[in-house]
């Protein structure tokens, strides 16, 4: 069981002072976070903050330029975002933002930013037209264009499905996921036979599970994250559906098998962070995270602690202004990255490309590789 | 393909059966103190957290777990009871159910500091044998929670009819000022019946718990809601017909499904509490068809004496706020800007819920009507934004009025449970309208403010736009209310029944009011749209209806100025409290609750 634990908003401040006493002739560059503290989405911001310490504590004390944090809480809603995007356009020391959390909040403060000249990097944003707003919009969310069709293979390719029934969250990240999936599926020869959209906080299941089996697929796809993908499973367990269950990486998480039980047992998942994965950079990230915060990172997670150190080599490599922020985003090639190997960014779509995929399935209680 | 029927007939009463133990303690406390307690779903998650630290920390059995669970959710209960019912007896009737949000946002907030937000598992401690039904299964959790539900509404039922101090409560509920001349101790009453009502609660929220192995501090919203539609089903304050109409809100549930799919579930939960106000008013089960007289005629709203402000410093209130922008501050100028937008939901609320006493629990969706509209108009018809947001305004007052046309025959609690039903109805309208509203998608780029061609898109010009928007709306607003409209809007929610017999229609001077309470709503989600560029069905909530009506308490209900003051107040309060991080929404609640207590009839006092 994870312990109860409380962290203040200055913890990334005070890891940031104490590093800044280590290295005197360090100067401190600001970050502006906008994201859910409170709320109904209040875990996510507390993984960012997981995350973002990890980072520093890693890369502030050898850097030149250390960077701090000002993480204000929007709830994730627009009003309160937008207000923060003022606050943080008009703070002449904030060279970056980072955030919001949700496609509603985040896309309301873009105007802001873009008028600012300030970078506004949605590091959660898969939300097609997020980096649309205009040229100070970068994102390294996973693009679910290029995410659909790998879980699309999997099913299709790798498990052999060819009817494949999906469930999908009714938010604009489940319904973009959907219709690329459905897409793919169909360029490779397979068919959709139901697609059901619930909505975030549903718990109930069970005649949406009978809908599926009664357009009888051979597989079925959870778009989903995983605390609901959880109780999907187990749903679909009680009912005694047979079928393959293949799920999209947003339900990768240790937190899945925790609300899942053994009825998460022989579900498939691709995911682009996988803690076993000999890859230097992920083992040394998940080696830190358990020994900061003694439990499992997940891919939340690990976007973040992507995020700050991306964010530091910006400010360190281009300069510490808001300007050399942006010119360093079009420029930057091979930062180290959890997720993606390495990242380097589309100037045209101010995304990253080339996810690494895994395909993993649940074992025995663990995940594991699926050959 | 009845084989499949069988299916959805068993999942509905699986779920109606979850949503009975919430019901049947909301229809106690409906009963006894007329209240419809919206602190019910967080006292259901302090049951499963209870339930949770118990077993994690204490290695406890079933039945321990649950006596803990009892304890604790019981305590809560009196707790509300002391601190939202006792103390504002003899104030108007919202402040009770005002409080009870109030509490429930702190009891989120508190649980969410204890236990973080992130969702936990519950460990099941019931055998976890299943037996096959039809395609699936239902398993001995099912069955044990089926038995608390019928159990706990038999006794309920026995000890009302039966018992002494059931009849103590019957008495309170029918008519407390006379119990208490019997001798009958009404705040004791009281007490008890939340009390229980409230473990319910708790014991419900482990169970749930345990049954989807997964608690969040975020479930009470949701619980709440269900627990209201099946609560008004089965008839305010009926515990049996609080199971029935569980039962009845999961067929449903589960019948929609089959029929349309999975995102159609909750339109058909809201568009049955819909009919059943419209056309059962008194629950499936009651006899009588016309609503009871209420004894909250023209109680339903503090009376006091409103603040007097001289007209010279109403005219440098304006003064002052349009040179706000010289001071070169954008955050600062942000949150007024916001403040505006929200000044004119609440101008809009205060003529509907304070000078018309309909107290509107779904207005942020003529905030997403507008903002759809406005969006609508300027992207896919191609209109100038200036002319797209005045007529955003025009269809949100058609339409927002059409949509409450049914509710107009309701007064007290069940026009504020209609209009909730209404807004979460519009919300799933735009989701599920796919053609028209692009759906979960949203409406992107929506172009940026702008009057004839000069750009209103800066933090200065939005400001400007929205004071000058609001300035005109507001001396409207205020020129209505000292006409011959205002007058008989005021008779008609004092008295209905003597404005009646004096010849005025209750029905069309209330649409009036909701045709321009409808207009002012709609500019200001228009205006908000233009001014995020991008907004979908999750920008204008519930959490906004109700943040709005807060507003217009605080204000003073039908106090134009009032309107202004509470929208600004409690727009600028939780960016001031920025400092507090993670405490800024506990002490906002505890706020709000000080100022329900203490100045009920709000700061500039109700017209």
């Amino acid at each position: 069981m994870i312990p109860l634990r409380r962290r203040s908003l200055f913890a990334g401040l005070v890891a940031g002072a104490a590093a800044t006493q280590r290295a005197a002739a360090a100067e401190t560059v600001h970050v502006g976070v906008s994201g859910p503290l409170t709320g109904p989405n209040a875990q996510y911001g507390a993984q960012w903050k997981d995350a973002f310490d990890l980072a520093l504590a890693e890369v502030n004390p050898t850097a030149q330029r250390q960077i701090q944090y000002v993480f204000e809480d929007s709830q994730s809603d627009p009003r309160q975002s937008v207000a923060i995007a003022q606050k943080f356009a008009n703070d002449q020391r904030i060279v970056m933002e980072l955030g919001d959390f949700s496609s509603p909040a985040s896309m309301a403060a873009s105007p802001i930013y873009q008028r600012a000249k300030l970078v506004q990097f949605g590091f959660t944003n898969s939300h097609p037209d997020f980096t649309k707003g205009g040229d100070y919009m970068w994102s390294n969310s996973i693009s679910q264009a290029e995410e659909q069709p790998g879980l699309a293979d999997f099913a299709i390719a790798g498990l052999g499905k060819r009817r494949l029934g999906v469930i999908h969250l009714n938010t604009d990240w489940g319904v973009t996921s959907k219709n690329l999936f459905a897409a793919a599926a169909k360029e490779k020869g397979a068919e959709v036979t139901a697609a059901e959209g619930f909505l975030p906080g549903e718990r109930d299941f069970r005649s949406t599970l009978v809908r599926i089996r009664d357009s009888n697929p051979d597989c079925i796809v959870l778009l989903a994250y995983y605390a609901d993908a959880a109780t999907i499973v187990r749903q679909i367990r009680t009912l005694g559906l047979p079928q393959a269950i293949v799920a999209v990486s947003s339900v990768y998480s240790p937190k899945l098998l925790e609300l899942g039980g053994e009825a998460v047992n022989g579900v498939h998942v691709i995911t682009t962070f996988f803690p076993d994965e000999p890859r230097p950079e992920v083992q040394r990230f998940v080696a830190a995270f358990r020994a900061k915060y003694n439990r499992e990172p997940d891919t939340f997670n690990a976007t973040a602690y992507d995020t700050m150190i991306l964010a530091s080599t910006l400010v360190n490599q281009y300069g510490a202004t808001r300007a050399a922020v942006r010119e360093g985003l079009a420029k930057v090639r091979g930062v180290p990255s959890v997720v993606f190997g390495t990242m380097q960014f589309d100037p045209n779509t101010r995304r990253v490309e080339g996810a690494r995929y895994k395909r993993l399935v649940v074992k025995d209680g663990r995940f594991t590789l699926w050959s | 393909m009845s084989g499949a029927w069988f299916d959805y007939t068993v999942n509905g009463f699986v779920i109606g059966n979850i949503y009975a133990l919430l019901a049947v303690g909301l229809a106690l406390i409906y009963g006894v103190a007329n209240l419809v307690n919206f602190a019910h779903g967080s006292v259901y998650v302090v049951g499963a957290y209870t339930g949770w630290a118990a077993i994690t920390y204490l290695d406890t059995p079933l039945p321990v777990t649950l006596l803990c669970v009892i304890a604790v959710s019981a305590l809560v209960g009196v707790g509300i009871e002391r601190i939202g019912l006792r103390p504002l007896h003899g104030s108007s009737r919202i402040a009770p159910l005002l409080a009870t949000i109030g509490i429930a946002l702190v009891l989120d907030q508190v649980l969410q500091l204890l236990f973080t937000p992130d969702p936990r598992a519950v460990p099941m401690q019931v055998p976890e044998w299943r037996v096959a039904i039809g395609g699936g299964t239902i398993g001995a959790l099912d069955l044990l929670i089926a038995g608390i539900g019928m159990i706990s509404a038999v006794v309920l039922y026995s000890f009302l009819r039966f018992t002494k101090l059931g009849w103590a409560v019957r008495a309170t509920a029918q008519d407390s000022d006379a119990a208490q001349q019997m001798g009958v101790d009404v705040n004791r009453v009281n007490m008890a019946v939340f009390a229980i009502a409230s473990a319910l609660s708790g014991v419900s929220g482990v169970l749930v718990g345990m049954y989807y192995n997964q608690i969040s501090t975020a479930m009470s919203f949701e619980a709440t809601l269900k627990g209201i539609v099946a609560l008004i089903i089965g008839g305010l304050g009926n515990v049996p017909g609080a199971i029935a109409g569980s039962l009845i809100l999961g067929l449903t549930e589960s019948y929609g499904i089959a029929l349309f799919g999975t995102s159609y579930r909750n339109l058909f939960a809201f568009v049955l509490l819909i009919a059943m106000l419209v056309w059962r008013p008194n629950g499936l089960f009651a006899a009588r068809r016309s609503l009871p007289p209420e004894p909250m005629t023209g109680t339903f709203i503090a009376r006091s004496r409103p603040v007097a402000v001289p007209r010279w410093a109403v005219a440098a209130m304006i003064a002052v706020a349009a040179l706000l922008p010289l001071l070169d501050q954008p955050y600062l100028l942000q949150i007024g800007a916001n403040s505006l937008m929200y000044a004119m939901l609440a101008l809009s609320l205060t003529l509907v819920a304070g000078t018309v006493g309909q107290v509107s629990l779904g207005h942020a969706a003529l905030l997403a009507i507008g903002g759809y509209a406005s969006g609508l108009l300027a992207m896919d018809a191609g209109w100038p934004v200036a002319l797209a947001i005045p007529a955003a305004g025009l269809v949100t007052a058609a339409l927002g009025t059409l949509l409450v046309f049914p509710a107009f025959r309701l007064t007290g609690h069940y026009v504020s449970i209609a209009t909730l039903g209404i807004g979460e109805i519009v919300a799933l309208v735009i989701l599920n309208w796919t053609g028209l509203t692009r759906g979960a998608i949203g409406l992107g780029g929506i172009p940026p403010l702008e009057v004839f061609g000069i750009d209103l898109g800066s933090v200065e010009g939005t400001y400007w736009l929205c004071l000058a928007v609001l300035v005109l709306l507001a001396l409207l607003q205020l020129r209505l209310l000292r006409s011959h409209l205002g007058r008989t809007w005021r008779a008609i929610r004092d008295d209905p029944v003597a404005a009646r017999s004096y010849g005025v229609s209750g029905d069309r001077y209330k649409a009036l009011a909701f045709g321009f309470g409808g207009f002012a709503a709609g500019i200001s989600g228009a205006i908000t749209a233009h001014a995020y560029s991008y907004i979908n069905h999750e920008t204008f909530g519930a959490s906004i209806s109700i943040l709005a009506l807060t507003m217009v308490i605080l204000g003073g209900l039908g106090n134009v100025l009032g309107a202004v003051l509470g929208a600004t107040l409690l727009i600028a309060l939780p960016e001031a409290f920025r400092f507090l991080a993670e405490y800024r929404i506990l002490i906002y609640g505890i706020v709000l609750l000080l100022l329900i207590r203490f100045r009920p009839q709000g700061l500039m006092g109700t017209v």
